[in-house]
């Protein structure tokens, strides 16, 4: 089973980095994709994140993400094409030769445009994100978040949340197969979903409460609400912070010379 | 040293006391073992120990707890307790914080207000004494559950404190990874460690117990040396699972074995089959006959689930083939063979989801079409012993009733063949000879039974056939020599 945003264990150019410069990556990537609407400025920033994961190694595991991140796109796109028709029509959804209901929801460019632009800033975000968690050690992380004073409760539950998604995917495959070893048969599709709540939802939610408990009373007797720490392999900043930190500088420089004088390529 | 005096509780909600006048002392360097029945109190005992119980849980509480001659209530909180005692609770996986072993042990020293040299120290002492030196780098979630066990006691013995309780520390393990841990304590209790373990293995943990306490309802039952606890033949067979005698009493009190036994329900041919990329079983031959009762036993992780999940397709064979009944199971669905397979899991709470005994029952009836006849209901029930919780909510039953409940279900619909994981994990002995008892019944009423168990002595006392799997293959298959 593939885990979904857990930390991997290498020694790649993004593991090495501080997560001081892991997170202004993140803060840089976020805030130029959302404020970007040019599609192919949109496509050279999941291309430079690709290139990035293959630098670090970390290649693979970006692309495992990739059905998901399609079959978002897809979704994006059929969303907005339904609920934000603009611009030329370039056919319909319903063939105009169907009787009564042919010719109804028009496709057009401006839908698709939109979609697309949605699509490549999920992929964007998606990408800088996973990069960010798989590279980075959750004590790391909390190092980092206690340095800028987030308090310790809201960094644990940020940290569990994610630590958590594999048990979960266990635990849920788990009772998916006792509850098919009864003769369950859910059937397939979104119907088939619905009819699974219960059987699997159920317990799923009750294992998981009755775990919490003992999460939270391990998190109180090994002190880490306490705020005492004593700060042991503390990462430095390293060269490859310093390229990095130049890097987003100049990205962001150069971002922002190009929305006052050629805003057409990015807007 | 805790000292426990005339203490009782009662949970918020409920009006039931969980703990019974009871008292206890557990001095330095001492190592008292506690056992009993499920739901006997064992873990509220565990709770109150380390103040768990008053700092967080609310209800009513008597009595007086005090740990290291200072009343529980004078402590600010759990992380003022915490300097004091460590706790490791039964459920591994729960505790698992970070992301790779060595950062989940790291952490926990870090917040000790110790220097960074003396952290490197006892990270590298910890990582020793616990063997887990080889895994520092593995992520937690992706170890077996002794590995994940030792990680959690490791993270624990980070935080240095001399009084250890420990829940159920080996409930899931296999008999290696028991030993592995039974060793760790001992060695624990050698350098002057005082110990509260809760445990059903009490033959892996005789060497090392001072004192043996038994509880029963919420309250002490027996207490003292293990010598002198175990002369009463009652408590003694709580403590110790004796299964003697279950082939016999159960072939004496039903008929016999059906006509038309000895012909093969289950027929493994060339057996291969492979996680992603990572083998776990390696051509396997064998055939089980109606009406047998057969044990598969090996360690953890020797492939002895994944090769039960191909009776009713849960898995399907990479390379070769499963029959049951007659029937390949490449071409049945997982649907199909439940009427032919019924597969009880290790834990119970996996399936669980219905708001009464009866409804959940009732949902493996319905889903084979049988329709939830009262009738077939209250049967299932009555062969497990549990028609008086017919409308109680599942989850409420205690670990051993529960794992009956999860046989009733499987029972009612009526299978030919049924297969348990692991159907005696985290019961006393009385429970565990009970399931046992259950399932020999089920044999002589025609049911073919295959079990998987660490526990040789089921094998012994109550299967016909011994399976021994080893790394995905079976290297031994034989008859049991009735003594």
């Amino acid at each position: 089973m593939s885990e979904i945003l857990q930390y991997v264990h290498k020694d790649g150019f993004f593991h090495r980095l501080h997560p001081f410069t892991k997170i202004l990556f993140i803060i840089v990537a976020s805030v130029m994709c959302v404020f970007v609407t040019s599609i192919p400025f949109l496509i050279l920033m999941v291309v430079a994140l690709l290139v990035l994961a293959r630098i670090s190694h970390l290649h693979r595991e970006v692309i495992q993400q990739l059905k998901l991140v399609l079959l978002m796109s897809v979704v994006f796109i059929i969303i907005t094409v339904l609920t934000m028709p603009n611009g030329t029509t370039l056919g319909y959804l319903i063939p105009q030769g169907v009787p009564f209901i042919g010719g109804a929801i028009a496709i057009t460019d401006g839908a698709i445009g939109i979609g697309l632009i949605l699509a490549l800033r999920f992929m964007v975000l998606i990408f800088a994100f996973q990069l960010f968690l798989i590279s980075t050690q959750p004590r790391d992380l909390v190092h980092a978040m206690e340095k800028l004073h987030m308090p310790i409760d809201y960094i644990l539950m940020f940290i569990l949340a994610l630590r958590f998604i594999p048990t979960l995917q266990i635990e849920g495959q788990r009772i998916h197969e006792a509850q098919l070893a009864r003769g369950y048969n859910p059937g397939t599709g979104m119907l088939g979903k619905i009819r699974s709540v219960a059987p699997i939802v159920i317990p799923l939610v009750s294992n998981s409460l009755l775990r919490s408990n003992v999460l939270g009373l391990t998190i109180d007797m090994r002190g880490y609400r306490t705020g005492i720490r004593t700060h042991v392999r503390e990462r430095k900043f390293c060269t490859g912070d310093y390229a990095m930190m130049s890097g987003l500088v100049a990205a962001t420089a150069g971002f922002v010379v190009l929305a006052i004088f050629a805003s057409g390529l990015i807007f | 040293m805790i000292e426990l005096k005339d203490v009782s509780y009662i949970y918020p909600h409920t009006v039931q006391e969980a703990l019974h006048d009871l008292s206890l002392v557990l001095e330095p360097g001492r190592c008292i073992m506690v056992t009993g029945p499920s739901g006997a109190g064992k873990t509220t005992l565990c709770l109150a120990a380390c103040g768990i119980l008053f700092h967080e849980y609310g209800g009513k509480k008597t009595g007086l707890i005090t740990i290291n001659g200072r009343d529980v209530s004078a402590y600010t909180g759990l992380s003022d307790i915490a300097k004091n005692i460590g706790i490791v609770f039964d459920d591994p996986e729960a505790q698992m914080i970070f992301t790779t072993v060595e950062e989940e042990i790291l952490s926990a020293l870090e917040y000790r207000g110790l220097a960074p040299e003396e952290i490197e120290k006892r990270l590298a002492s910890i990582m020793d004494v616990t063997y887990l030196s080889a895994l520092k780098d593995r992520s937690p979630h992706n170890l077996s559950g002794g590995q994940k066990q030792r990680v959690a006691l490791a993270a624990t013995l980070a935080l240095g404190n001399e009084i250890l309780i420990l829940d159920e520390p080996t409930s899931e393990l296999d008999e290696h990874a028991t030993r592995r841990i039974v060793e760790i304590l001992s060695g624990l209790k050698r350098q002057g460690k005082t110990l509260l373990i809760v445990e059903h293995k009490y033959a892996h943990f005789r060497d090392m117990v001072d004192t043996l306490v038994v509880m029963e309802h919420g309250a002490i039952s027996a207490i003292g040396a293990p010598e002198d606890v175990l002369k009463d033949e009652r408590i003694r067979k709580i403590v110790i699972p004796d299964f003697n005698g279950i082939r016999t009493c159960a072939s004496m009190s039903v008929a016999p074995h059906s006509a038309g036994a000895a012909s093969p329900v289950i027929s493994v041919r060339h057996l291969s089959y492979s996680y992603d990329d990572v083998p776990a079983l390696y051509d396997l031959n064998l055939e089980i006959d109606a009406g047998e009762f057969v044990a598969i036993v090996g360690e953890n992780g020797s492939g002895k689930t994944t090769l039960v999940k191909q009776f009713n397709r849960l898995l399907t064979p990479t390379y070769g083939d499963v029959e049951i009944r007659g029937k390949n199971t490449r071409n049945c669905t997982i649907a199909e063979l439940a009427r032919d397979v019924g597969l009880v899991f290790q834990n119970p709470d996996h399936m669980f989801f219905a708001d009464t005994v009866k409804d959940e029952i009732a949902f493996g009836l319905k889903n084979l079409g049988i329709g939830d006849d009262d009738a077939v209901i209250d049967a299932a029930l009555d062969e497990v012993g549990l028609l008086h919780t017919k409308t109680l909510y599942p989850r409420w039953l205690s670990r051993g009733e529960r794992q009956r409940l999860a046989i009733a279900c499987v029972i009612a619909m009526q299978p030919a063949i049924i297969v348990l994981d692991e159907p005696t994990t985290g019961l006393d002995g009385d429970e565990a000879r009970l399931v046992m008892e259950i399932l020999k019944k089920l044999q002589v009423n025609g049911h073919t039974v295959v079990v998987i168990t660490h526990n040789r002595d089921i094998a012994q006392y109550c299967a016909d056939r011994m399976i021994t799997m080893e790394q995905g293959r079976v290297i031994s298959d034989s008859p049991v020599q009735v003594a």
